[in-house]
């Protein structure tokens, strides 16, 4: 129960910084931490082998979107 | 309850080692895997960072590394046992490619954390110690400051060069 207590509370945490900080460089490394907290959480919440997939599939899909958006950040594909 | 406040601050220990351990044997601090890992770096080195240390935090957001890894394996050991850590290692595979990462960083994170997961709870530990504990571990490097968690990782790449 307190491991639960404490990945809500990072992923509260992070959540503040990513609003906070105002270079996107910089703001997605807290919204990675806050992704690992989510993805905790919905395990913590949900004993069962499904949750395990939940949680991959929303860590790889945000990852992805990091991913595209720092892409794009740092000028997108040069043709 | 002291306890597993000590047991989840522990696995946060172990859980930090292996995965900044892993990521630097695979050389994550080396080069941005995609050019917007690049970009993180420069901002971080723009902040005051280490260009080293911002790569590889770069390249943490950018691919699931050893620390998604870590993490996907204590939540697959806690729902199945090492049948489901070793499932979360072939998810992070699968979620490696889909990133356009060429490494295998995350997938060896997530087999060896499974191991060490698994060894832990025949000690004592719980694997909802580590799903908290990674948290904890991760949100030391990316979390808190950028400028020093990235020094200390450039640091620790200079060791491995």
């Amino acid at each position: 129960m307190i491991a639960l207590y404490i990945v809500a509370g990072v992923a509260v945490f992070a959540a503040i910084r990513v609003i906070v900080e105002r270079n996107t460089g910089r703001k997605l490394p807290y919204a990675n931490v806050l992704n690992f907290a989510v993805a905790g959480t919905i395990v913590l919440l949900l004993n069962h082998p499904l949750a395990l997939v939940a949680a991959a599939a929303y860590f790889v899909g945000s990852t992805l979107e990091a991913n595209a958006v720092a892409s794009t950040y740092a000028g997108g594909m040069k043709r | 309850m002291l306890g597993e406040i000590l047991h989840i601050l522990a696995a946060a220990i172990i859980s930090w080692i292996l995965f900044v351990t892993v990521d630097i044997f695979f050389r994550l601090p080396e080069a941005g895997g995609v050019s917007g890992a690049s970009a993180i770096a420069r901002d971080i080195e723009a902040g005051g960072g280490a260009l080293a240390g911002g790569t590889m935090m770069g390249n943490i957001v950018c691919s699931p590394d050893a620390s998604a890894g870590t993490l996907l394996a204590a939540c697959g050991v806690y729902v199945a046992g090492i049948p489901g850590g070793l499932a979360a290692a072939a998810l992070v595979f699968i979620g490696n490619r889909i990133c356009h990462d060429p490494g295998y960083a995350g997938t060896t994170g997530a087999v060896l954390a499974t191991f060490v997961v698994y060894a832990s709870t025949l000690v004592g530990f719980s694997a909802t110690d580590f799903i908290a504990g990674m948290v904890i571990a991760i949100l030391t490097i990316q979390g808190l400051s950028h400028t020093h968690a990235s020094r200390l990782l450039a640091r620790l790449w200079r060791v491995r060069q």
